[in-house]
């Protein structure tokens, strides 16, 4: 059994340590001495290096210690991954660019062959992360007004034409979102490897698309026996729909050399949170089930970082210190890795890891907890 | 008047090189050490160099259904060149103008704003159908028009909303530090009078191609006029084959042999030079040259025809 290891290339900048939320890495908070990418030179002028020097860096220390890749998220407010993986597709070698995107945003024809030119430029190492939850004002900030069933379906309709004209000369399409009539990509494009499809989104809507298209069914960190059990009903689902479906996790962690340190951090940070913000726990309008889902592990008012543990190591008030899903794993590096297993024991095939900062904990991650892992993954799965 | 000169480089050109699938098997009693990740894109890198070691200002990338995309190839090439910029062509066809326009903002951030947005001629209906692009043929204008007004609209105000017949958006518009990126130059080609139409009305820069001297004035002088009809003013761009070799006879040698463009300038440096100088004197301020092998004749333009030319436009600006 092998295990696939992502990280994360953090696109709305990035911040020094979970203590503070001041996003210094990056322009997302004005240039200052101490922020770096852009930050100051000797002369106290912007120093010249851009936000993608930084990712550049995360991503360089993702390939090196180990990651086989890292997703590269989308939302209104942050670069683009169809920018930032051919910008670094040349100084990387090894590291996989999963882009995170929403179908309708491209025609399909052209998102196949950008797909295919980056396929090229990397010598295949491009996945997709297909999103088609979120929905409400923010789709139509990016002008898509569909209703949340019916982008499911075109979302199986894009990826319909997508494959078509990759696989076949003279493809013809007739659906109720695209047409096409003899198309097929140029047989220099077509010839490279369709890139691996990252699936999420927990209705059944979503579901009838993976089992279509996805090779992997992504899900955000839940409590393990309810993520065990969506992993299970997932596979099985998408197998009835003739589909087969792996299965992976996308989570935060605080992996240091002992748990107090990791609960160390975390208190920090916790107690450097405004009240207001700590108030607002509940989150934006969204019509994602998945959203829902993890909305629900959140209490309206919490007063102590330790009322938010809600199993050992996992602690859900994540959302607090950074964008993004709530839960994540904090503990010491053996601690971690147990959890870990213990995920890859329910289901998980895959995972996409990241801590914050991204660039110094890809190292930490990749160094202290990758090794460890598989003992406990193995016992149990010797034990069923 | 500043004048920038790009080199065009095309994906579909001299298919064969760089191309793995296509590599020549070399003599077996040769040893073979080339690995699995070089390829094609290491030549566009060459490319690249050569036009930024001999100061060339930027890239053309042409717009070629059956080769690499554009924009992804300019995307793989920025960091590997760090002045040049990047004019990528592609039909506005790709997709949601929400999304073009956040990714050159993502291209611009990244590459200290070297992103040109080259919007390529639509293809004809059976290439659209074959593409997923049922826009009817009177259609093609309008969608090219709200395509670039929701693009330059989400990039230059917040709240943004537009309601067309191709594009719809609500609440748009990007923030800070998203905003703060500069819009790509947008560039437009063609002769027809529909296209001179539209550039008068969306281009900054509208590019002629493969034309006499006296047809480009005229075209130059039609869409000067018609821009100013509409109160703006587009400056203009020259895609131009030329075969320029140390003297004249090689160059008409080369362009018989090679079965040039009639309208390639053929000659001796300093002849392309000066036919070029009286290119710039109509109004041309982009020229974008063509030139194959395209390594090549890059750095022998580079090399011999760009300073001749630099200088030749010195002399006129100082007689002036």
């Amino acid at each position: 059994m092998s295990i696939d290891f992502y990280w994360r290339l953090p696109t709305h900048g990035c911040h020094e340590s979970l203590r503070h939320s001041a996003y210094d890495r990056g322009d997302w908070s004005p240039v200052k001495a101490g922020n770096v990418a852009p930050g100051l030179n000797r002369n106290g002028e912007d120093d010249g290096y851009r936000y993608i020097d930084h990712l550049a860096e995360i991503a360089k220390a993702a390939e090196a210690s180990g990651f086989i890749g890292g997703l590269i998220p989308s939302f209104p407010n942050t670069d683009d991954p169809w920018v930032i993986s051919p910008l670094l597709a040349r100084e990387t070698k090894s590291f996989r660019f999963m882009i995170a995107f929403q179908p309708g945003f491209l025609n399909p024809v052209q998102a196949a062959r950008m797909s295919a030119t980056l396929q090229r430029a990397t010598g295949g190492r491009t996945v997709f992360n297909i999103i088609t939850g979120g929905g409400g004002p923010s789709q139509l900030w990016w002008g898509d007004s569909f209703a949340h069933d019916d982008r499911y379906g075109r979302t199986t309709e894009f990826l319909d034409v997508f494959k078509g004209v990759w696989r076949e000369q003279g493809f013809d399409y007739k659906g109720r979102f695209y047409q096409v009539e003899n198309g097929g990509l140029a047989p220099l494009l077509a010839a490279e490897e369709i890139p691996e499809i990252w699936f999420s989104g927990s209705s059944e809507a979503a579901l009838q698309s993976a089992a279509k298209h996805a090779d992997y069914y992504l899900s955000w960190l839940e409590p393990f026996d309810q993520l065990g059990d969506k992993f299970a009903r997932v596979k099985e689902r998408t197998a009835a729909l003739g589909g087969e479906q792996k299965c992976a996790v996308r989570v935060d962690l605080v992996a240091r050399a002992t748990e107090e340190e990791a609960w160390h951090d975390i208190r920090a940070g916790f107690e450097n949170v405004p009240e207001d913000t700590r108030r607002r726990l509940g989150g934006q309008a969204t019509d994602s089930v998945g959203a829902s889902r993890q909305a629900a592990l959140r209490p309206s008012e919490v007063k102590r970082y330790d009322e938010l543990i809600v199993a050992p190591n996992l602690w859900g008030g994540f959302n607090l210190l950074r964008g993004g899903p709530a839960l994540g794993i904090v503990g010491s590096y053996e601690q971690c890795a147990a959890r870990l297993d213990d995920l890859i024991a329910r289901g998980a095939d895959a995972f996409i890891l990241a801590g914050t900062p991204h660039l110094e904990e890809a190292y930490r991650v990749g160094e202290e907890v990758l090794p460890l892992l598989g003992r406990r993954a193995e016992a149990l799965l010797a034990a069923e | 008047m500043t004048i920038d000169i790009y080199w065009q480089l095309d994906t579909a050109a001299e298919p064969a090189r760089g191309e793995r699938s296509r590599h020549r098997r070399i003599a077996s009693i040769a040893r073979e050490v080339r690995t699995a990740t070089q390829g094609r894109f290491d030549y566009y890198a060459q490319i690249a160099q050569g036009a930024a070691q001999t100061a060339f200002d930027g890239l053309f990338l042409p717009h070629r259904e059956e080769a690499d995309d554009s924009l992804i190839v300019a995307a793989a090439l920025a960091r590997e060149v760090q002045r040049l910029a990047l004019v990528a062509q592609f039909p506005a066809s790709v997709g949601s103008a929400v999304y073009a326009a956040k990714q050159a903002v993502s291209f611009q951030r990244a590459t200290g704003n070297r992103l040109g947005w080259a919007i390529s001629p639509d293809a004809d209906i059976a290439a659209r159908a074959g593409g997923a692009d049922h826009v009817r043929e009177e259609e093609l204008g309008a969608r090219a028009e709200e395509f670039l007004a929701v693009a330059r609209g989400v990039h230059g105000e917040s709240p943004f909303s537009f309601t067309g017949r191709h594009f719809e958006v609500q609440g748009g518009g990007f923030e800070v530090p998203l905003n703060r990126a500069a819009f790509p130059q947008v560039f437009f080609e063609g002769h027809e009078e529909d296209e001179l139409d539209l550039s008068a009305r969306l281009a900054d820069v509208h590019l002629f191609r493969d034309t006499s001297f006296p047809v480009l004035r005229e075209r130059i002088e039609t869409l000067d006029a018609a821009a100013a009809r509409h109160g703006r003013t587009v400056r203009f761009g020259l895609i131009q084959e030329i075969v320029a070799r140390e003297t004249g006879e090689e160059a008409r040698a080369e362009a018989r042999r090679a079965n040039v463009s009639q309208h390639a300038l053929v000659g001796d440096y300093a002849a392309v030079a000066d036919e070029l100088a009286a290119r710039v004197a109509l109004g041309i301020s982009h020229i974008i040259l063509i030139g194959s092998p395209s390594l090549t004749e890059v750095y022998r333009s580079g090399q011999h025809v760009l300073p001749r030319l630099r200088a030749r436009l010195t002399e006129t600006r100082q007689a002036a």
